[in-house]
């Protein structure tokens, strides 16, 4: 915290001006359809800041999320179709449930580089949605197979995690954002991030320094299925109905992918950016042509993956820190150097 | 007792037996110098007693406890830390970031490793650096990155493969003083080197090895006089010359 008090006082500013505007904005927007943009453009920056914990920290490229968003969603769901018990006990149940499905994936999987362990993590998740598609009934849990589960409507409450109005999801999922993007910040601030930084980047090295790398891999991706499941319990309420394709396809793992890419994985604030910029891409190509292409949001995807790959391989964030370090900061903060500038100009 | 003893080592690769039945002590406190012509087995020997590979038959003992077999960590946690060779830095990490990998080493907090961290910078005078991403830096910057992140690590035996390979003869002149003064704060220093000036200069005593076998060992004089060392490692011509 220490650290974070130290920024330059206009980005302290602009963070409380921010952080005030996003908890406002349900008073000024009464859409639901718009409201309910922001909350997915919130969801997925969850999602990709949860997968950023292993896929941005790790220097792995996991391509399988969707299999953890699917646990935490069908984990809370059957719990509180089956016994009745709430969603709230339900999300964190399904939390510890990803983080030991993670951590069996993990062992033998993590160990790969490159290529391979993103192959690995696509067999892994395809074959959690084929299993979860082709089963019905597990012991006294119904899934119901490739059709999904609704959930059943009950009354507008907290531990119901069921509200008439858009609000409470919004506030809610902005919480979570929040407290996984304060845990990015502090891990990154300390001996685990430093150690997967360095095992992600050069594992022979690391070890060397005494870095058992498998083992902290390992717990990223503990902390990452955790977090990620949490968010599948948050939309298994939004939405109220899911199927295997809907929440463990795929197309899911790979939107988050790109958006850390896309966005700048390893960063706080590249999975933010990201989904920001390419949330509304998919909204839009699916409400307009989303009956004629289904997945033209991916191609579209890939395109702007190509172009900010080709320029910025790092992701969006480095442009977009440098233009508001350049446009902004010096702006807002340092009359002084304008002067300076201005003086040494009349010098020449 | 020594603090390494490294007692008939043999390292084979499917038939190519790279490190054949060497042994070779240091004592705390010493600098000693391995030396040997190309593909002579002195990386794959420092492989063995670092832990990046297990020996296939002999025993290293550090500090009392056996080592060979060890993981890499488990060996740097017991305080024996190692630089490569081909240099290996964090390389979108700054220099403080990568000293910092090392420093946590000793410890959980953040400004901890910080400090230590600089105060390692400091010593080898590359503190004015630290906010420089490492893989802009010069090769002997890099080369002095890799002694700083081993050295936070603070080790009681440092591993040098090669420190000052491919550095030009006044970046060696450079380089031979900041050794001494690591040994002087009391690390113990085993040195595989190709550079005969760095060598002799340095160490107290000399292993030399030619095709995975030890050849000779002692005093750096006494070794560069032996006539199988010189024609091992320094040339049929060479001795001619002499005579």
């Amino acid at each position: 915290m220490k650290n974070y008090l130290n920024q330059n006082p206009v980005v302290l500013k602009l963070t409380i001006l921010l952080l005030a505007a996003l908890f406002l904005l349900p008073l000024v927007v009464t859409s639901p359809t718009l409201m309910q943009i922001f909350i997915l453009v919130i969801l997925y920056a969850y999602f990709t800041s949860t997968w950023n914990f292993v896929g941005g920290f790790a220097g792995v490229l996991p391509l399988g999320h969707s299999a953890f968003v699917g646990i935490g969603a069908y984990t809370s769901t059957v719990l509180l179709q089956t016994y009745g018990l709430s969603p709230w006990f339900g999300m964190i149940v399904g939390g510890l449930l990803a983080a030991i499905v993670g951590v069996i994936i993990g062992l033998p999987t993590l160990k790969l580089r490159g290529a391979y362990f993103a192959l690995a993590t696509i067999a892994v998740g395809e074959g959690i949605r084929v299993l979860f598609e082709n089963v019905k009934q597990v012991g006294p849990f119904k899934i119901n197979g490739p059709s999904g589960i609704s959930i059943t409507l009950t009354e507008n409450s907290f531990t119901a995690f069921q509200f008439d109005t858009k609000a409470p999801y919004y506030y809610i999922i902005l919480i979570m954002l929040l407290v996984v993007l304060l845990l990015t910040y502090y891990m990154m601030n300390s001996k685990i991030g430093y150690y997967l930084a360095a095992g992600g980047e050069e594992p022979e090295a690391a070890e060397a320094l005494g870095i058992k790398v498998s083992r902290y891999k390992v717990i990223a991706m503990a902390i990452s299925c955790f977090l990620t499941a949490l968010g599948g319990t948050f939309y298994a309420q939004l939405m109220l109905y899911f199927y295997p394709k809907s929440i463990l396809g795929l197309d899911l793992s790979y939107e988050i992918a790109f958006i850390a890419l896309i966005g700048g994985r390893g960063t706080i604030l590249g999975p933010v950016l990201g989904a920001l910029l390419l949330r509304p891409v998919s909204e839009l190509t699916r409400i307009y042509i989303g009956d004629m292409l289904p997945g033209l949001h991916l191609v579209i995807f890939g395109l702007i993956l190509i172009i900010v790959m080709r320029y910025y391989p790092k992701g969006l964030v480095v442009p977009v820190k440098a233009l508001f370090n350049r446009h902004i900061i010096d702006r807002f903060s340092k009359p002084k150097r304008i002067d300076e500038s201005t003086t040494t100009e009349k010098a020449d | 007792m020594s603090l390494l003893e490294v007692k008939n080592v043999t390292k084979k690769f499917s038939g190519l037996i790279a490190v054949n039945d060497v042994s070779l002590t240091v004592e705390a406190g010493q600098i000693v110098g391995v030396i040997g012509p190309n593909g002579a087995g002195k990386t794959t020997l420092f492989n063995c007693i670092a832990g990046a590979l297990p020996p296939t038959s002999g025993s290293i003992i550090f500090n009392g406890k056996e080592i060979a077999g060890k993981k890499p960590y488990e060996i740097c946690q017991l305080g024996v830390t190692r630089t490569f060779q081909v240099v290996k830095p964090f390389g979108s990490k700054t220099v403080l970031y990568n000293t910092m990998v090392g420093a946590f080493a000793q410890t959980q907090h953040l400004h901890e490793a910080e400090e230590k961290a600089l105060e390692v910078l400091k010593f080898l005078d590359l503190d004015h650096k630290k906010d420089v991403v490492s893989k802009s830096l010069t090769l002997p910057e890099r080369k002095k990155l890799e002694l700083a992140r081993a050295l936070a690590t603070q080790p009681k035996l440092l591993l040098l493969d090669e420190v000052m390979a491919g550095l030009r003869p006044s970046e060696v002149t450079e380089m031979l003083p900041t050794i001494r003064k690591i040994n002087q704060t009391g690390v113990t220093i085993v040195i595989v080197e190709h550079i005969m000036q760095a060598i002799m200069n340095l160490s107290e005593k000399i292993y030399v090895i030619s095709f995975g076998k030890k050849i000779a060992e002692g005093d750096p004089h006494d070794v560069v006089a032996d006539e199988e060392v010189i024609k091992a490692y320094l040339g049929e011509e060479y001795v001619a010359t002499q005579h």
